[in-house]
């Protein structure tokens, strides 16, 4: 871009940030609401990288703009919810059930309906997500209702002495408050973070992956069935998402568009970290969360989304392939 | 290409078996369901009953039903309400059709043509003229203000009368309709009375508020109007905070921002899943408030959020419209629902209920089930012993608002939803200061 | 620039076609209820917006994916206009219009200056109309979350375009300006600027060195796209009675609007409106076989949802087999037929 043209963007975003700052109040703050802000922030930061995770993981191999991406965190939101009200299985208990069946839907979903649109133009690809977004949208309706339900953990607002710590939930840190189903949910998604991170750099499948990533037709040649790693991919992606519906389960609540706002979030974060990068999803979600929270904060009378939006557009125009993304122009 | 055609017709299958096996309380049209009137048979035996003037030698045969339209939210993110307000509808239809129907027009049945509105404009406005060609004689819905407008302009335009069950925005009556009718409160009552029952509740205790509500038109004309109105009261609202109802997934910052600035009491105007999430907050926070009071939140004053929240819903205040729970026939209408439809049933529902028996009410009167002849009717309606919890009965004023509708302050007392004002709906004493985490 | 004496012998194919589709729409009105009409008029008012998110996205090939940022500022202006200041709907529509393009033009010149394209440029445009909307929601001026609601005039006027009276009207209006939009799509493909735009699409650099400027092709594609799609905005509005921000600028209507042209064929002329026709009738259909089910199928009657869960599937086998939409379905149809 030349010279006078992106001095004139420089200039044109100096003058909104010395419009937009003063309104922020940011000297009149309270500490322990700030505190909360980040801590929010965070929490959901958290659940955002995993759910992120799954669609970098899926966007980068694929190549596929995923739209039912959050309708597939509505499938275990309830499968997770049936268990635990018909059967009293607890909701991280269930993610030992949940993992394994959304690989097997996702597996499912992409050889059966992405496959044939792979090579197809990107809004084929996008209607047809978004279709599949609107079929499990609306069979979670005809078989529930859309009644909405929620559960509380018997065992949220606890006290947990482990010898060494005493820990009584809800935490308090620096005056702000972390909930014991918030906690869980932001470190198991860090675990299982660690897990596709372990799975993509220290294992054989792992390697194929990245392989038929970064060069398909390389990756055929050395023997490597293309076809079938995108279809393990998917999965993969899949089951990241549904074990983030297990976790927010205890939460949120359980509605048939439930899962639908993170997949907007999901995108941003994709793009913020970078296409396929699974440490740029982690770090992505987490600034997400806070840009988030933070602009609730800084932004009275705005919605909080506001913020990311305008992060989201800033990584377009300036760093489109994300913080930990490899330049693709 | 062959196998993925076998595999998506095995889905649309699996989907109509989904179906089949989907909850009931979706299934049935009101036709199947109404039993044909059997009182005006000049052979029946001799038992007195309060038999209609109109006899008739023997039945040539039954007089059309009457056609009245339902819009509702029946898909999408409000369809747990919208559902539960065309049962309500639903139920009060078979009930009067079991009564005999309407007598004025020789027992003419009701019957229910329910509209799904899918929580959408312009989808609520093609199913309103739908139904008004389909030869409705009036109307009822929508439970969205924002969908409830463009089909009160159609009722205006095509003049067939529209009952709103539920719908809050003043703007709806602003425009000079005279075919459209509301029988809850509006946003300028909710807002005023709220401040009322904030100033009775705490009296001097009550002098600063933090306001919670959603960013759409609903949480807007409220808070603008209880904040207007506390002012006068000498309540000032300190800290006013908007927030997306419909994609938030926490508002634990929100509340902290709310309760930074030390009210006495903090306000939340919202929906159900907003309302949980903050209850949950406020509740994670033990924010240290006197109490927290729902204006129209649609939540703190249902039986689901009691049965959900448990323990912890307990002191939560809701200054709401409300089914008169001190009534007995109401009682019974409460039991009669969740027996038929296993689900347990909300003022929405019960407003659903009313607006359906308003109109019946009209259709009597005007002995016609010509729309124009209804709406005459209907702006002269003066019932005395509806089901809700108003200080008098339902009489319209000149712009089609329902003079008397009021909300009640209601609050969750051992575990159960109860009337606390004003002093002669009550049902218990308030709790106050009160909130369950002790303050 | 447009030599159109030499477009008008080029294209008068289109044209007859174009005069065909007219002359069979303009029969509808006879004998059907107004409940159809009111539907068929707002199928129109779709198509319009998708024929010029064609524009861009079709003959220009910058899929966007946030088009229904234009068709909210189009109806805003209206609104805004029309209760505000008096002034007539008509006017309203084409100042919807210009904003529309003006801002187009802005937005665009950022992102193609910025080398967004493909996937990325979508989702920017679609971060753009989530601004617009989350912006308008907190904007007093424009009614914020309540929205504008358009007060009834009472009667037929033409001043205020309003036709309580006579629905057919209102369809009739609305069918004029399909067929204006139409006309000027086909006058812009057989223009120079049309054919430097379906250069760009198939490939920016041979264009570039060919001599043809791709960032004015593509600013003229934004501009003259949202103008149409703004202009079928505003009418909404006066179709309405009334817009709020979710109802202008939300995700929904910028998927309504693309999956026309999509259904109907990208980048073709009719596409649009053989998408729209399809759509609407699809929906209805949907929609009629769940309310009342033939006797065999009576366990479906009322479940709510359903109709959309078959709609989803038919869109999934829509794009699957037929992946250059309905138009080109019926191509490849001619194309076996004839070998």
């Amino acid at each position: 871009m030349r010279g006078r043209s992106r001095a004139a963007v420089w200039a044109g975003l100096a003058v909104l940030v010395a419009v937009a700052v003063p309104q922020t109040a940011w000297w009149d703050l309270n500490h322990t609401v700030f505190a909360q802000a980040v801590v929010s922030g965070l929490l959901i930061g958290g659940v955002y990288s995993l759910v992120a995770m799954g669609l970098s993981l899926v966007f980068g191999v694929l190549d596929i703009i995923n739209f039912a991406h959050g309708a597939l965190m509505t499938i275990t939101i309830y499968v997770s919810y049936l268990l635990f009200q018909n059967y009293g299985v607890d909701p991280y208990v269930s993610l030992v059930i949940t993992i394994p069946l959304m690989f097997v839907v996702g597996v499912g979903i992409q050889r059966f309906a992405i496959n044939p649109v792979m090579d197809a133009p990107v809004h084929n690809q996008l209607l047809l997500t978004l279709g599949i977004a609107i079929i499990i949208e609306n069979l979670a309706l005809v078989l529930f209702t859309g009644t909405p339900r929620s559960i509380e953990l018997a065992y949220a607002r606890n006290e947990f002495d482990l010898g060494v710590v005493n820990l009584d939930f809800p935490l308090r840190v620096f005056g702000a408050v972390v909930s014991l189903p918030k906690l869980i949910a932001f470190l198991v998604a860090l675990l299982l973070a660690g897990v596709l991170y372990l799975l993509m750099q220290r294992t054989q499948l792992g390697t194929a992956i990245r392989a038929s990533a970064q060069e398909p037709e390389g990756a055929e040649l050395v023997g490597i069935d293309v076809r079938r790693i995108y279809t393990i991919t998917f999965g993969i992606g899949a089951a990241c998402v549904g074990a983030a519906g297990s976790l927010v389960l205890p939460f949120l609540f359980v509605s048939p568009t439930a899962g639908s706002t993170f997949t907007i979030i999901a995108f941003v974060v994709v793009v913020l970290g970078g296409m396929g990068s699974i440490q740029g999803a982690l770090i992505g979600g987490l600034v997400i969360g806070l840009t988030q929270e933070l602009t609730q904060l800084f932004v009275p009378g705005s919605s909080k989304f506001l913020g990311v939006f305008i992060v989201f557009l800033a990584v377009l125009l300036f760093r489109p392939e994300g913080i930990l993304g490899k330049a693709r122009r | 290409m062959k196998r993925l055609t076998v595999f998506l017709s095995l889905l649309l299958s699996l989907v109509l078996v989904a179906a089949a096996c989907g909850d009931d309380d979706a299934a049935t049209t009101t036709t199947a369901a109404a039993e044909s009137p059997a009182t005006t048979e000049a052979a029946a035996p001799a038992t007195t009953q309060a038999a209609p003037a109109t006899t008739q030698a023997a039945p040539t045969e039954p007089p059309d039903p009457i056609l009245i339209g339902a819009i509702h939210p029946l898909t999408g993110g409000l369809a747990g309400a919208g559902n539960r307000m065309d049962n309500g509808a639903r139920m009060a239809v078979d009930e009067i059709n079991a009564a005999g129907g309407i007598a004025s027009l020789g027992g003419a049945p009701l019957e229910l043509v329910s509209a799904d509105s899918t929580g959408a404009a312009e989808v609520g406005v093609s199913e309103a003229e739908r139904l008004i060609s389909d030869g409705v004689s009036a109307l009822i819905g929508t439970y969205q203000s924002g969908v409830t407008l463009p089909v009160a302009a159609i009722a205006e335009r095509d003049g067939v009368p529209l009952v709103i069950d539920v719908a809050v925005d003043d703007s709806i009556l602003d425009q000079g309709y005279s075919y459209t009718f509301r029988i809850q409160p509006n946003a300028t009552s909710m807002g005023t009375n709220g401040a009322k029952f904030l100033s009775e509740l705490g009296g001097d205790e009550i002098k600063t508020v933090a306001y919670l509500h959603d960013d759409t038109g609903f949480g807007v004309s409220v808070s603008e109007a209880f904040t207007a109105a506390a002012a006068a009261l000498g309540i000032e609202v300190i800290t006013d905070i908007p927030y997306a109802p419909f994609s938030v997934t926490d508002l634990t910052t929100e509340m902290a921002q709310a309760a930074a600035g030390s009210p006495d009491v903090i306000v939340i105007t919202g929906y159900y899943n907003d309302g949980l999430l903050a209850a949950r907050a406020a509740t994670d926070l033990e924010v240290d408030v006197k109490a927290i009071v729902g204006i129209a939140q649609g939540a703190f004053h249902t039986p689901q959020f009691v049965e959900d929240f448990g323990a912890d819903a307990e002191l939560f205040f809701n200054s709401n419209y409300h089914f008169n729970s001190s009534d007995p026939a109401v009682a019974g209408i409460l039991e009669r629902f969740e027996a038929t439809f296993d689900d347990a049933m909300d003022t929405e529902a019960m407003l659903a209920y009313q607006a359906i028996y308003v109109i019946a009410d009209a259709l009597e009167r005007a002995g016609s089930s010509d729309p124009v002849d209804v709406q005459a009717a209907l702006a002269t309606t003066n019932i005395t012993d509806h089901f809700l919890a108003y200080p008098g009965p339902i009489t319209f004023d000149a712009t089609g608002e329902n003079t008397s509708a009021e909300p009640v302050l209601m609050q969750v007392v051992d575990g159960a939803v109860q009337q606390v004002l004003p002093a002669g709906l009550r049902e218990t004493d308030p709790v106050f200061p009160g909130t369950p985490w002790g303050g | 620039m447009i030599r159109l004496r030499q477009i008008a012998a080029a294209s008068s194919r289109d044209l007859l076609i174009l005069l065909g589709v007219v002359a069979v729409l303009a029969l509808m009105p006879l004998g059907v209820s107004s409940f159809t009409l009111s539907v068929a008029t707002a199928a129109l008012i779709f198509a319009l917006a998708g024929i010029g998110w064609n524009v861009l996205s079709g003959f220009a090939g910058q899929f966007s994916f946030g088009h229904a940022a234009y068709f909210g500022l189009g109806a805003y202006t209206v609104a805004v206009t029309f209760t505000k200041y008096s002034i007539s709907p008509w006017l309203g529509l084409l100042l919807g219009g210009l904003v529309a393009a003006i801002f187009g033009l802005l937005t665009g010149w950022i992102s193609f200056r910025f080398g967004l394209k493909g996937a990325y440029f979508a989702l920017a445009t679609f971060a753009l109309a989530e601004l617009l909307r989350l912006t308008f929601n907190n904007f007093d001026y424009v009614g914020s979350g309540v929205g504008i609601a358009i007060p009834l005039a009472g009667g037929d006027s033409w001043g205020t375009l309003q036709f309580e009276n006579t629905p057919a009207i209102r369809y009739f209006v609305a069918l004029g300006l399909v067929a204006l939009g139409t006309l000027a799509v086909i006058v812009i493909k057989r223009s120079r600027a049309g054919s430097r735009m379906l250069a760009v699409r198939e490939d920016e650099d041979a264009a570039a060195s060919l001599g043809i400027n791709p960032l004015r092709a593509k600013l003229g594609a934004i501009a003259i796209s949202g103008f149409i799609t703004a202009v079928a905005g505003g009418y909404y509005v006066m179709f309405l009675m009334f817009i709020d921000p979710d109802l202008a600028f939300g995700p929904f209507i910028s998927v309504v609007i693309l999956l026309r042209p999509i259904v109907g064929g990208v980048g073709t002329i009719w596409g649009p409106i053989v998408g729209a026709a399809v759509l609407s009738i699809l929906g209805e259909v949907t929609r009629s076989l769940v309310r009342d089910p033939p006797s065999f199928l009576q366990v479906i009657e009322g479940v709510n949802g359903l109709d959309q869960v078959m709609f989803g599937l038919i869109l999934v086998l829509v794009i699957i087999r037929a992946p250059d939409g309905v138009i080109g379905l019926f191509r490849r149809f001619r194309k076996r037929s004839s070998q």
